[in-house]
């Protein structure tokens, strides 16, 4: 009758045979039970695809050798597979490594520092990375609890205000600075985070519209500070802040002189990524975010104060959001501006799709976090190397989260059986409760 | 089910295209970087990096890299790349990518860009850069500050907008108290009392009294009127609608995308009030409202750019400060209004030829307040 009927009966008859199957067979079927993984590693692929046909479709050079197809096909799919090619290998060794530069760095010991080290995509997806992981563990943890906290774009700006206001006016050694300037940025961000958590604690308030609305208030909050207070360098009338000290500033792993802009913020955001995993798997409190993230009314049943998780839960939220902005200013910036993660450069707001594609989870956080980092920072490389616009490395990030999304599509394109979603279930329920 | 199982056989057949198509070009990935050449051609590399605003923003960004394509059409062996920064966390890492993919010229736009620029041309001192309207301070001599005398242009605004006032009134306000923005300023009063010391006339100028200060060292004090932004229209629209109500009837805003206002307001106003334009052409910047230009007191940053890049290809750059003025076209005023007569427009050919030979000076202070 059709595909479908005829797959569930074959599975149901096969089912007890199972273990006498070989090896390939089970691995075929695991590849068929849709793990989160597998789905995820589908849409990345079907990302890439979909982004080459967007290639084919957009670059002069491919188009006007299609209108001559008819005279030449060959010469049509050559430079179709060609500048896909070009453009897949650059966004490649931009971001991750060149290998033919890896090998003559390993063969002649030359290359691995300066401006143009073999080891520079790599930082700079790392350095890219960095305040993404620490603000999608903060955007995951409310998707948890089932809070859509869609203001950590604003909380990460309090985070970076407040940063360089301690980093910028004391003076005091590396020792005190460093760790005061971070916890002024996670401080910054939990006060953005309290006013939302408040409201929707006690007054019923939606966090979506709230936490939305506040975004555009930190802005402008932002260029406030910026324009009128003590804040904006001295001298200056573009609304750029003082530059942090050098005791407030996240140094460079390797050193200034390396090139390698990767700093010790990597180090806070493994530290950070520790933390949730224990917070969410082994604490008491986030068995309690959970537990309330999964159905509230038996939490409260079960005596979980709702209002109290809810308004911790925007703490740490918040203070993590906070962090990643502070992580942003003390180890990359060194100033804010009044494009300071406006627009597209606004982390908070890729965090939450970063978190999405991670299930919520830590350590899927963390490898969503490196590909979405290294899709930017591969797409500059491939507009600077090949001249196809950095777009389209956007493009390929949206492809992969709206197929993430949406597992049932990946399901059907790829004939799996299985396809589970309970992370992104989980993280959608947070609009209707 | 019928349908379903239709598409269900389409989606497949996409998948199993796809999957072909990708073994293809991962085949392609894998292939080692050296067996297809990278597409570079042979000759001279100018790259720019823009601000926020991106190569379409019809201002800056637009016209350095229109600079670029300038000297590329002038000399066909250069090639042009250009990369947009979505925040000023880019910058470093764009002007970065361009030094590993050995740009010859690397050009940036803007005060914002600066110290960016100034790290990069410090860490590489054999790299040249070109930044458009701004002078870092490097200890490396492979930096070009592209800056412009627009006193000079402004000037010649100042000139044109006393000779069509019929109020004898004319006015001007900035977006922010800072030298390149007052440097307009204080050119257009210049310009202004020029006309009514040669013509025996008493226009007068709102929004802007020069003081005493070097103008050759940069200092155009004064005291005037300013928005407090450059994007703010409503600021724009209530500050000129002011000017309108004492008694101007042109009025130069330099405020950048505030001027929009002014020109709301002089439509509002009516027919009788006119904008002069800042920085670029309104005409082709803004045609809708071109009716209500009289003209517009432009910056030349594609010839400057121009020619930075084409200095650069052909070996003959030097570091320092490019000066745009009235004789390189880094400055100056163009009529927009029909109805300016030809004695006025050759009037600004004669002043144009002074201030560049230097016997006409745009200091406002040489002349008689009015």
């Amino acid at each position: 009758m059709t595909d479908q009927a005829t797959n569930v009966a074959a599975a149901s008859s096969e089912a007890p045979a199972a273990p006498r199957r070989s090896r390939i067979r089970r691995a075929w079927d695991w590849y068929l039970e849709g793990h989160p993984v597998i789905v995820t590693g589908l849409a990345i692929f079907l990302g890439l695809v979909i982004g080459g046909i967007v290639i084919i479709l957009t670059t002069p050079s491919v188009l006007h050798a299609w209108s001559n197809f008819f005279s030449d096909p060959w010469n049509a799919i050559k430079v179709s597979f060609d500048s896909v090619g070009a453009a897949y290998r650059a966004m490649f060794t931009g971001s991750i490594v060149d290998p033919s530069a890896f090998w003559h760095a390993v063969t002649t010991g030359q290359g691995w520092t300066g401006g143009s080290s073999v080891l520079t995509p790599m930082s700079e997806t790392l350095t890219y990375a960095t305040p993404l992981v620490i603000a999608s563990i903060g955007v995951g943890i409310g998707f948890q609890t089932g809070v859509f906290n869609i203001g950590a774009n604003g909380q990460a700006i309090m985070g970076g205000i407040l940063g360089t206001y301690v980093g910028s006016m004391i003076h005091v050694p590396m020792a005190i600075h460093l760790p005061l300037t971070l916890l002024a940025g996670i401080l910054g961000g939990i006060l953005a985070g309290l006013i939302p958590g408040f409201l929707k604690a006690y007054t019923g308030a939606h966090e979506v519209i709230v936490t939305i609305m506040l975004n555009y208030v930190i802005v402008y909050f932002l260029t406030f500070v910026l324009l009128s207070t003590a804040l904006e360098a001295p001298g200056s009338a573009d609304g750029v802040s003082r530059t942090l000290d050098t005791s407030a500033q996240l140094p460079a792993i390797f050193g200034a002189s390396s090139g390698l802009r990767v700093n010790y913020g990597l180090v806070v955001a493994i530290v950070v990524v520790i933390f949730a995993k224990w917070f969410l798997e082994r604490s008491t409190m986030g068995f309690d975010f959970r537990v309330t993230g999964a159905n509230p009314r038996a939490a409260r049943t079960a005596g979980i104060n709702n209002k109290l998780i809810l308004i911790l839960c925007f703490v740490v939220s918040g203070g993590l959001a906070g962090l990643a902005g502070v992580t942003q200013v003390s180890g990359v910036n060194h100033y804010i501006d009044t494009n300071f993660l406006v627009g597209s450069a606004g982390i908070g707001f890729t965090a939450i799709t970063v978190s999405l594609l991670g299930q919520n989870k830590p350590i899927g956080i963390v490898w969503g976090s490196l590909l979405f980092a290294a899709l930017s920072v591969g797409g500059r490389q491939m507009q600077a190397q090949t001249g196809i616009p950095y777009d389209l490395a956007t493009v390929i990030q949206a492809v992969v989260v709206l197929l993430v999304a949406s597992p049932v599509l990946i399901k059907e394109v790829f004939r799996l059986r299985g396809a589970k979603t309970s992370g992104i279930q989980l993280a959608t329920k947070g609009w209707s409760s | 089910m019928i349908s379903s199982s239709l598409k269900g056989r389409a989606l497949r057949a996409i998948a199993g295209g796809s999957i072909a198509a990708l073994a293809i070009s991962s085949f392609a990935v894998v292939a080692p970087a050296g067996a297809t050449a990278r597409p570079h051609t042979s000759g001279f590399l100018a790259c720019v990096v823009t601000d926020t605003g991106g190569i379409n923003d019809h201002s800056f960004n637009a016209s350095a890299y229109q600079g670029l394509k300038d000297a590329q059409k002038a000399n066909k062996s250069i090639s042009i790349k250009y990369l947009s920064s979505s925040s000023s966390s880019d910058y470093a890492p764009n002007i970065n990518t361009f030094i590993s993919e050995k740009c010859g010229i690397i050009v940036t736009v803007g005060f914002l860009m600066d110290s960016a620029t100034a790290d990069a041309a410090n860490a590489h001192p054999s790299q040249k850069f070109a930044i458009v309207d701004d002078v870092p301070t490097t200890t490396s001599k492979n930096v070009l500050s592209l800056t412009y005398l627009t006193n000079q242009g402004a000037f010649l605004g100042g000139y044109l907008a006393a000779a069509s006032t019929k109020t004898g009134s004319v006015a001007t306000y900035g977006g922010i108290n800072i030298p390149p923005v007052t440097i307009y300023m204080d050119g257009f009063v210049a310009g202004v009392r020029y006309y009514d010391k040669m013509l025996k006339k008493k226009v007068k100028v709102l929004g802007w009294t020069p003081t005493s200060g070097d103008r050759s060292k940069g200092n155009y004090n004064g005291s005037g009127t300013f928005a407090g932004s450059f994007t703010d229209q409503t600021a724009g629209q209530t500050i000129t609608s002011g000017f309108f109500s004492a008694g101007a009837d042109i009025v130069f805003p330099v405020a950048g995308s505030v001027g929009l206002g002014s020109v709301a307001a002089a439509k509002s106003a009516g027919t009788g009030h006119q904008i002069i334009w800042v920085d670029t052409d309104g005409c082709v910047n803004d045609a809708p409202d071109c009716s209500w230009f009289l003209g517009s007191v432009t910056k030349g940053v594609e010839p400057s750019v121009n020619a930075a890049v084409s200095a650069a290809a052909k070996g003959t750059f030097k570091g320092g400060i490019y000066s745009g003025t009235l004789k390189n076209l880094g400055t100056g005023t163009v009529v927009d209004s029909k109805s300016v007569s030809t004695t006025v427009k050759n009037a600004l050919k004669t002043i144009t030829a002074g201030i560049e030979s230097g016997k006409i000076s745009v200091d406002p202070t040489k002349y008689p307040a009015v």
